[in-house]
């Protein structure tokens, strides 16, 4: 069966059509996730945080974490800004401002639980779940430690236990995803004294935060951290100075890490899908070629063949025909010149033979 | 080999030894010569002045006034080394009575400033720039040291004082008709309401009437060796020289026939007090006098009665805002409610329970009518009809009013509260509820504007015992505030965080430093084992 390019390419066609009506990956899909339906966040309102840490304390204690170097007691060690670590889920940084209005703030640090996560696209054995409840998990059990996921997070959150050499894993703030399922406050929510920090439907607490910055203006920058942040996120915040003066990235976009590479992702199933059709049709469409060139060839070859060997049987009937009427020319001259010896001998010897003959 | 790195190590040398004069030499500029970096000094002035006349070649020139005079005085001269005169006055501008086009201002500084300072350089002394690059900087310096200034009135009775109450010394209005200067008496305003920011027409700018007529006079003074005002850019606009200024206290009321108890007036005064739609307000203006440093707080646009621009609906020369709005705005000290607002949150002893109630509530009735007072009896007019005052109905209705602040009997006042929410984790705390109540009470007995907004009992309770109707016996915390993040009430804390946020917040806005707020013992009493 021969493949024309018309045909080939109607192939191909057809299947990029199949890729594109075909079924979706949930994560890095060509569509905006807008999170699970009633899933559960956190809203932090800086303006309420009196900077204790005992919602440091919380988290410690609901997830069984080693005990801190320095006791949560002491806030000076807020002096320094610190970074989440294998052994902190979440730490409270301290922002003093000389501008009004007068300082300290405070700042949580913790994975913000993001509606599309960066970490779960970027994780190739899907160690990461967004879960219903709004929390981001990880499952270290199916993790190799690659930490592409350190990488992706634009929040800088997921650690990792640099500290073990045998099977180290990461870890980061999962909202305390099993106490949720169980009807429990995550760790430093219940911990905290003053609701700074409060637990909600994602949905419900945006509304609060709109309602405390519309009956206190002159409190709240107006925004909500989170709302839109990197697609947005189930734990939201509330501030009373511009963000970016706490270090919270302001650069970020609202459009989710998953779908600003799902465009370079998705051509992965129609490269993996296609690649083989089309260079099959290539490989096709070569060989055809080669086939009409052979023939071609050869009929070129079976002509010149031809043609010369007409020419040759010309050119040898010719030689022979040559070649016959020198031999009769040959024969003839031989045969007069032997004629003529024949006619001289026979003159002399005539009279020889003809005595002989006579005789 | 060793040989040749030794040459050209030491060949350097002579290199770097010339980058380090030149570059060293240049680092001794401008801030070498100052005792405070350009940008925090209050003479710094851009010469920009060709800016208005062409486009400018090269960037404006940064120019330290105080510095140059500094340095002519030294040399026994004085401001006309550099100003001329008319026979008015001194010229402002440099070297010049006006700007005639960009060439010849531009040859008055080249010519005048480089000869100046190549004068003193070549006596062998320390002198300005003489090169292009040196005064025309790249970057120029942005002054914010320099503090606006602007008359207050002590500074205002003192001038008033020496110059023995000829107030149109300084006051003048135009004459539209003989196009003139005018003195009014009793019309005086202050500058700020012809004088813009910018010149415009027939009037010239703020900055420039005032360094006109302020130095110029200063000078005057100064010269009949009098105590005179400060003729440097520093005597008014550096923030240290400023806090020097002799201040009068308590400054004399001023003399200007201004009211002194009347009704606030409305767009529509000829109506009938039985049509009225709300009761007139009662003002004390002479006791408003002394509330603010300048009349222009609430006279910001004239000296006129606020209806004269702010009408019932509004109009273009109140730029729309409605005489309600002009009374009642919220976040601004023109307004009586906004001012009043603003003293809530200035006042530490007021902040404390204001901070949490916001600015923008709902007022009751009662708020309303402790200045919209009900009319006085016909009885109380003709009594009131024969005294003397401005409006002497106004001041009787005024007076009728005194600043009472009433709560409670001890009897109805809990000495102690005590709270047992965290008995699992520590002992109960003990709230001293009697001492608080007594010394809000104390402190709202302190201000005259406070003890007329807490006159009723239970007013004072609200701060605490808030969003529930005013009761002797309002209900517990615990009947609203319960288990935390009720979906049905989204916005009401639970019991823990809202005594923590109650008692935090207050105390963080009255300065109450102890016990602080991450001090739980402060409060809470170790549990006993």
């Amino acid at each position: 069966m021969s493949i024309t390019r018309r045909k080939f390419l109607g192939w191909i066609g057809a299947a990029g059509a199949g890729t594109l009506v075909g079924k979706r990956a949930g994560a890095a899909a060509n569509r905006h996730f807008t999170g699970h339906p009633d899933s559960m966040g956190v809203l932090y309102d800086n303006t309420l945080c009196i900077g204790c840490r005992r919602c440091e304390a919380g988290c410690n204690a609901v997830n069984n974490l080693p005990a801190p170097n320095r006791p949560f007691d002491d806030l000076a060690v807020m002096d320094t800004p610190r970074r989440t670590t294998a052994y902190e889920y979440m730490v409270m940084n301290r922002y003093d401002s000389d501008s009004a209005p007068a300082g300290p703030f405070f700042r949580r640090i913790g994975c913000n639980h993001c509606l599309e996560p960066a970490c779960a696209s970027s994780c190739f054995v899907s160690a990461y779940t967004k879960a219903e409840t709004g929390a981001v998990t990880y499952d270290p059990s199916v993790c190799v430690g690659c930490r592409y996921c350190m990488i992706a997070c634009p929040f800088e959150i997921p650690a990792y236990e640099y500290d073990k050499a045998l099977d180290p894993s990461i870890s980061k703030c999962h909202m305390c995803h099993h106490r949720i399922v169980e009807g429990l406050l995550p760790g430093c929510v219940e911990a905290c004294p003053v609701e700074a920090l409060t637990f909600g439907k994602r949905e419900a607490l945006i509304r609060i935060a709109r309602k405390r910055i519309q009956t206190r203006p002159d409190r709240y920058v107006d925004h909500i951290y989170g709302e839109h942040e990197m697609g947005g996120s189930n734990w939201l915040y509330l501030s009373a100075v511009p963000f970016r003066e706490m270090g919270m990235r302001e650069d970020l976009g609202v459009v989710s890490a998953p779908q600003l590479t799902h465009g370079a992702l998705s051509a992965v199933p129609i490269v993996v899908g296609l690649w083989p059709v089309l260079l099959t049709g290539v490989y096709a469409m070569s060989r055809r070629k080669d086939k009409i060139a052979e023939t071609e060839k050869a009929d070129a070859v079976k002509e010149a063949l031809d043609r010369a060997s007409a020419e040759a049987e010309t050119r040898l009937a010719d030689a022979l025909a040559k070649a016959e009427s020198e031999k009769q020319k040959a024969i003839e001259k031989a045969v007069k010149s032997a004629l003529e010896e024949a006619a001289e001998k026979a003159g002399t010897d005539s009279a020889e033979t003809t005595s002989e003959e006579e005789s | 080999m060793e040989k040749g790195i030794l040459r050209s190590r030491w060949g350097g040398l002579p290199v770097a030894a010339v980058v380090v004069l030149l570059f060293g030499a240049a680092a001794l500029g401008l801030e070498e010569l100052l005792d405070k970096p350009v940008e925090d000094r209050s003479d710094l002035i851009v010469i920009d002045s060709m800016a208005t006349l062409g486009t400018l070649e090269r960037p404006p020139v940064p120019f330290l006034h105080d510095k140059h005079t500094e340095a002519l005085e030294k040399r026994g001269k004085d401001c006309a080394a550099c100003h001329l005169r008319d026979e008015k006055r001194q010229s402002p501008k440099f070297m010049r009575l006006k700007d005639a086009d960009y060439e010849s201002v531009m040859n008055v500084y080249h010519d005048n400033c480089i000869v100046c300072h190549r004068e003193i350089s070549d006596a062998g002394e320390k002198s300005g720039p003489v090169t292009c690059g040196d005064c025309h900087t790249k970057t120029i310096p942005v002054a914010t040291g320099r503090q606006p200034m602007g008359f207050d009135l002590s500074l205002h009775y003192r001038h008033s004082k020496a110059q023995d109450k000829k107030c149109e010394t300084c006051h003048h209005e135009y004459d539209e008709a003989t196009k003139k200067l005018v003195y009014v008496k009793e019309q005086e305003g202050t500058c700020r309401y012809c004088h813009k920011a910018q010149t415009e027409e027939n009037r010239i700018s703020m900055r420039l009437a005032s360094h006109l007529s302020c130095i110029e006079c200063h000078q005057k003074t100064m010269a009949k060796n009098k105590i005179a005002g400060p003729v440097h850019c520093g005597g008014c606009h550096d923030l240290s020289e400023q806090q020097k200024i002799e201040r009068v206290n308590p400054v004399p009321r001023m003399e200007r026939k201004q009211p002194d108890v009347i009704f606030v007036k409305s767009s529509n005064p000829e109506i009938n007090e039985k049509d009225r739609r709300i009761n007139r307000v009662p003002f004390d203006h002479k006791r408003h006098e002394t509330y603010s440093s300048t009349c222009r707080v609430c006279h910001h646009a004239a000296m006129s009665a606020c209806a004269a621009c702010h009408t019932q609906s509004g109009k273009k020369e109140g730029k729309g805002v409605k005489l309600a709005e002009a009374m009642h705005q919220i976040g601004t000290e023109t307004s009586c409610m906004g001012c009043h607002q603003l003293q809530q949150r200035r006042h530490s002893s007021c902040a404390g329970c204001h901070v949490s109630i916001p600015a923008n509530r709902q007022r009751s009735e009662a708020e309303c009518l402790t200045c919209h007072m009900p009319p006085l009896t016909e009885e109380a007019q003709t009594a009131a009809a024969g005294q003397s005052g401005t409006d002497p109905f106004a001041a009787e209705l005024l007076a009728s009013r005194t600043p009472v602040t009433d709560t409670y009997g001890d009897e109805d006042v809990p000495e102690k509260v005590i709270i047992n929410v965290l008995v699992d984790q520590y002992e109960p705390v003990e709230l001293p509820h009697r001492k608080i109540v007594r010394t809000l009470v104390k402190n709202i007995r302190e201000s005259k504007l406070a003890a007329y907004y807490h006159r009723e009992e239970g007013t004072l309770c609200q701060g605490c015992h808030h969003n529930s109707p005013v009761s002797k016996k309002p209900p517990q915390c615990a009947s609203c505030h319960g288990k935390p993040f009720d979906e049905k009430q989204p916005e009401r804390p639970g019991l823990k965080a809202a005594y923590h946020q109650q008692c935090m917040t207050c105390h963080e806005a009255m300065g109450i430093e102890k016990p602080a707020a991450v001090d739980c013992v402060g409060c809470h009493k170790e549990r006993k084992k």
